[in-house]
């Protein structure tokens, strides 16, 4: 609690700082006439983003990234003239679905939604019916921090992000097990399967198309390749809590189930989620993450922004505050949400790079993830979650 | 004589026009845009985009037909025993004041999403019941047979179908009742004479209004159903999981056809209690 | 039959308390900073939930907007929906089924189903985007349930004491206050909670057509997946205004005017 308050007050003082390094960064060094152009559309972007209230969509359940937000986001807008709102929402897609409904509607402008936080597959679809605002990404000032031929940041599972949504957050497959009761986890598939041969039923995961079910699915997919991996998630099955003839429906649940002690592993996309769970009291301290396999699934998260928003000089600003290093490395903050950067740290100024290396080590945080595996294309996901269903779940 | 007949059943229609004309109106188009996503994709230069693809996929899926019948079954369960346990609890609680009235209609404000999570909270593994008693002896969240959507939605809709039948009892009944028992009735004869006619209204009304919502809505049966078959509307839900323009079609698909079998059953309930009422 | 009605008054305490004590466990939840798994009480108490609910500051907003919008779904349904149950009630229509059916139909569609077809046509309609969208959207959805209890409360016995003022030369507005409406005050009393509370408890159509405006199933949703405490806190407040809304009704109700 006391970090947060502690960063209501310094942070808008923070964010006004780096601004205008920023600026001043941009419009020194470099060369080339095309550079120097950049800060001068940012500033008219800036301009007509002033007294702009910006709608940014979003899952409203995590209450420490609510906080980061609120207590981050919101007061470093306000500094730069925009009045940013969340509007929390149950799930992603309801926030797409406007977007959807206002095309259908034939509507072109003053859409309700100016910003979405959003998942690969959303973002694919979209991009194809052509929902989001085009070539915006690379002309944000922070975006210079940005590492673009990292091919985890470019590609969206896959997708060409082609400057349509703008990195914010990294998210890495992990798993959970309770140190205390448990003091080393299977890291290889085939330990975890000698596990559960010794110990039946204590393992189990969301049942795709849930998001995080779906990514342990890829994630056994992207090790083993899709028959072996399939293989694999046959022999687990009997061996899995109820016999693996009832998944749980959700991570939520998974949660839930671990800590009250009905499996031994938890799962998530999050890379931080151990952090939260024991931070809001779900997850016994004693609780650690672990990678299974030689490394974790990686994935970035992006924010964008629809064509037809009302305010889309303010989501600019709100999506370049985003990347800021200030920020950012507020989000990697293990006290604050403990979320990888998406900065190349090497590239951001000495002066804040600072920030990044002074992060607390936390237990709850895993600061390697091992080799990168990357996302499988956004096309294959929902074939692999229709075999799923056929040859798991129904068991044909 | 005609005349006045006519002037009337006219009054007596423009009385009925504004909330009719409302609904369709406002509903009527939202319901004619759901149509069209199943059948025009996005993107697709209107009407003349048209195709049945989505309806040729939803009715050629396997899990479709599963989930069409575990949902019937679920939604004819569902709502015959919140009305069976709805008629006695309602004659219970006819004499009884407002404090004990609010306490069986606290379930009411409650969102169905938040009753599934106090039933996990009770039922679910690890829950309290496993706590106090060591060990469940039977699963009812996530059960093959769906007892725990069924337990869900009777515990949630009986104090709905009590509140219906509750109003519709009023001051009336009791003095009725008296009456009937005046004249030399006995319990039997008072309930179904006085009694039934009184409540058979609101409680037939009422269970169409469950059925309906039992056949369409996913949050229980996500919280607390098997993992397969889906329902009609889980099966929905999922379609949409991953990317809504994908599935979007294939959603309103399934959901036009569940309202379809919603509005036949209500026909088929109403004609049933008329035939009731005949007999 | 001295113990007659203490046993039914200890019936009726027990089914109430059937349906209520269940629900406690929400009241322990939200409280509970941690419970977990063998613990039959939790482990730490706190007000964790109460504080991530409250966060964002947009939850009292919520709270207000939900509020005004059922009034006004309501009260707008009780003037819509009145004169057509009247006609329905009294049978004064010679084949009524059609008009049920059109009546009925938001019932019978799964609220799911609408949303986004909601969304579409209410931009088309020019209505989105604000509170007096977000009445009509709740209007949908409250007017059938209003005329449909308002109904069977209307019938011959109205009527008939109806023209009994009349004969007595009681003027129409002395007839409505001192006639008709204590004679069907339970059903409007019925009508009146069950609207407010159908309009309170749209999640769908107030994501569909509110564009962002917090509403209080929006605030909560969210949290009930990922955050039972939070959701629990939520709703504890959640349910005050309809309760509310039961009391003053049924007040009203047996003390009409």
């Amino acid at each position: 609690m006391r970090a947060r308050s502690q960063l209501r007050t310094t942070l808008p003082a923070l964010a006004v700082l780096s601004a205008t390094l920023l600026l001043a960064a941009c419009g020194g060094d470099e060369d080339g006439s095309a550079e120097t152009e950049r800060p001068d559309s940012f500033a008219e972007i800036a301009g007509a983003a002033q007294g702009q209230t910006v709608r940014w969509w979003m899952d409203g359940g995590d209450d420490r990234i609510n906080a980061y937000v609120d207590d981050v986001v919101i007061p470093a807008a306000r500094e730069a003239g925009v009045r940013l709102e969340r509007v929390p929402v149950g799930d992603t897609a309801d926030a797409v679905q406007r977007v959807i409904a206002q095309r259908r509607a034939g509507r072109e402008s003053g859409g309700a939604v100016d910003l979405i936080w959003l998942n690969g597959e959303n973002f694919a679809a979209g991009k194809e019916a052509g929902l989001w605002l085009e070539g915006w990404v690379r002309d944000l000032p922070n975006a210079r921090f940005v590492d673009f031929d990292d091919p985890t940041i470019v590609n969206d599972f896959q997708v060409p992000v082609d400057g349509q949504e703008a990195p914010w957050s990294r998210a890495a497959f992990a798993l959970a097990h309770d140190s205390e009761e448990l003091a080393e986890p299977p890291r290889t598939y085939a330990a975890l399967l000698e596990y559960l041969r010794r110990n039946p039923g204590r393992f189990t995961y969301p049942a795709p198309p849930d998001f995080t079910g779906s990514a342990f699915v890829r994630q056994v997919v992207a090790a083993m390749g899709e028959d072996r991996a399939f293989a694999y998630l046959r022999e687990l099955k009997p061996l899995m809590y109820r016999d693996g003839e009832t998944f749980p429906e959700s991570a939520d649940e998974l949660n839930d189930l671990f800590a009250n002690g009905q499996v031994d592993f938890a799962m998530s996309y999050e890379a931080n989620f151990v952090a939260a769970e024991v931070d809001n009291g779900t997850f016994p301290q004693s609780t650690r993450p672990f990678v299974l396999g030689e490394g974790a699934l990686v994935n970035v998260s992006y924010v964008t922004i629809p064509s037809d928003a009302a305010n889309q000089a303010g989501a600019q600003v709100v999506a370049n505050l985003l990347m800021s290093p200030e920020l950012q490395a507020q989000k990697a903050d293990p006290e604050i949400l403990g979320i990888p950067t998406v900065l190349d740290v090497e590239r951001v100024p000495p002066d804040l790079r600072g920030r990044f290396d002074e992060l607390d080590e936390s237990p709850y945080v895993l600061s390697d993830f091992g080799q990168v595996e990357q996302e499988l294309p956004a096309s294959s996901v929902e074939p692999l979650e229709q075999r799923w269903e056929r040859e798991i779940l129904r068991g044909d | 004589m005609s005349g006045l007949h006519a002037s009337r059943r006219w009054r007596d229609r423009a009385l009925v026009a504004p909330a009719v004309s409302v609904l369709a109106l406002l509903f009527g188009g939202a319901v004619a845009g759901m149509l069209k996503t199943s059948l025009v994709p996005l993107g697709a230069d209107g009407l003349s985009g048209a195709t049945l693809d989505t309806w040729r996929e939803l009715l050629g899926d396997p899990a479709f037909v599963d989930a069409l019948v575990f949902s019937l079954r679920v939604t004819v369960l569902a709502t015959a025993a919140s009305a069976a346990l709805a008629v006695p609890v309602a004659v219970a609680l006819r004499r009884r004041g407002l404090a004990i009235r609010s306490l069986a209609a606290l379930p009411l404000p409650v969102p169905h999403l938040l009753v599934a999570v106090a039933a996990v909270l009770w039922l679910g593994a690890g829950g309290l019941a496993d706590r106090l008693l060591g060990g469940l002896p039977v699963n009812l969240v996530r059960d093959d047979a769906g007892v725990g959507i069924v337990l869900v939605y009777v515990f949630r809709e009986t104090p709905f179908l009590v509140l219906l039948m509750l109003a519709a009892m009023g001051r009336g009944l009791q003095e009725r009742t008296e009456a009937a028992a005046v004249l030399g009735a006995s319990p039997g004869q008072r309930a179904l004479w006085v009694l039934w006619p009184t409540i058979r209204g609101p409680l037939v009304v009422g269970s169409i209004i469950v059925g309906a919502f039992v056949l369409g809505a996913f949050e229980v049966p996500l919280a607390v159903g098997p993992s397969y078959p889906p329902t009609l509307a889980t099966f929905a839900f999922d379609a949409t999981q991953g990317s809504v323009l994908a599935g979007e079609g294939l959603a309103a698909a399934t959901l036009l056809l569940t309202s379809t079998i919603a509005v036949a059953l209500a026909v088929a309930a109403v004609r049933f209690a008329r035939d009731a009422e005949g007999a | 039959m001295v113990r007659r009605p203490l046993l039914a008054r200890a019936g009726g305490l027990a089914i109430g308390l059937a349906f209520a004590l269940p629900l406690a466990i929400l009241g322990v939840r939200a409280f509970a900073d941690t419970w977990r798994a063998p613990a039959l009480v939790p482990q730490d108490w706190g007000l964790r939930g109460f504080e991530a609910a409250f966060g964002g500051g947009a939850t009292v907003e919520a709270f207000g907007n939900s509020i005004v919008v059922a009034l006004g779904a309501t009260a707008l349904a009780l003037a819509l929906g009145w004169p057509a149950a009247r006609v329905l009630g009294e049978r004064r229509l010679r084949r009524p089924g059609v008009v049920f059916v059109a009546l009925a139909m938001p019932l019978l569609v799964p609220p799911y189903a609408t949303g986004a077809g909601l969304t579409e046509w209410f931009i088309r309609l020019r209505i989105i985007d604000s509170l007096g969208g977000l009445v009509l959207a709740h209007l949908t959805a409250v007017l059938p349930y209003v005329v449909l209890v308002l109904l069977a409360g209307f019938g011959t016995k109205v009527t008939e004491l109806e023209d009994m003022g009349r004969t007595l030369g009681l003027s129409p507005a002395r007839r409505l206050a001192w006639v008709t409406l204590p004679s069907v005050a339970p059903t409007l009393a019925a009508a009146t909670v069950l609207g407010f509370l159908v309009s309170w408890s749209q999640y769908g159509s107030s994501l569909a057509v509110g564009g962002g405006l917090p509403m209080a199933p929006l605030v909560l949703f969210p949290f009930i997946g990922p955050d039972p405490q939070t959701a629990a806190a939520l709703s504890l407040l959640y349910v005050i205004p309809p309760i509310l809304a039961l009391l003053v009704t049924a007040r009203a109700a047996s003390s009409p005017l």
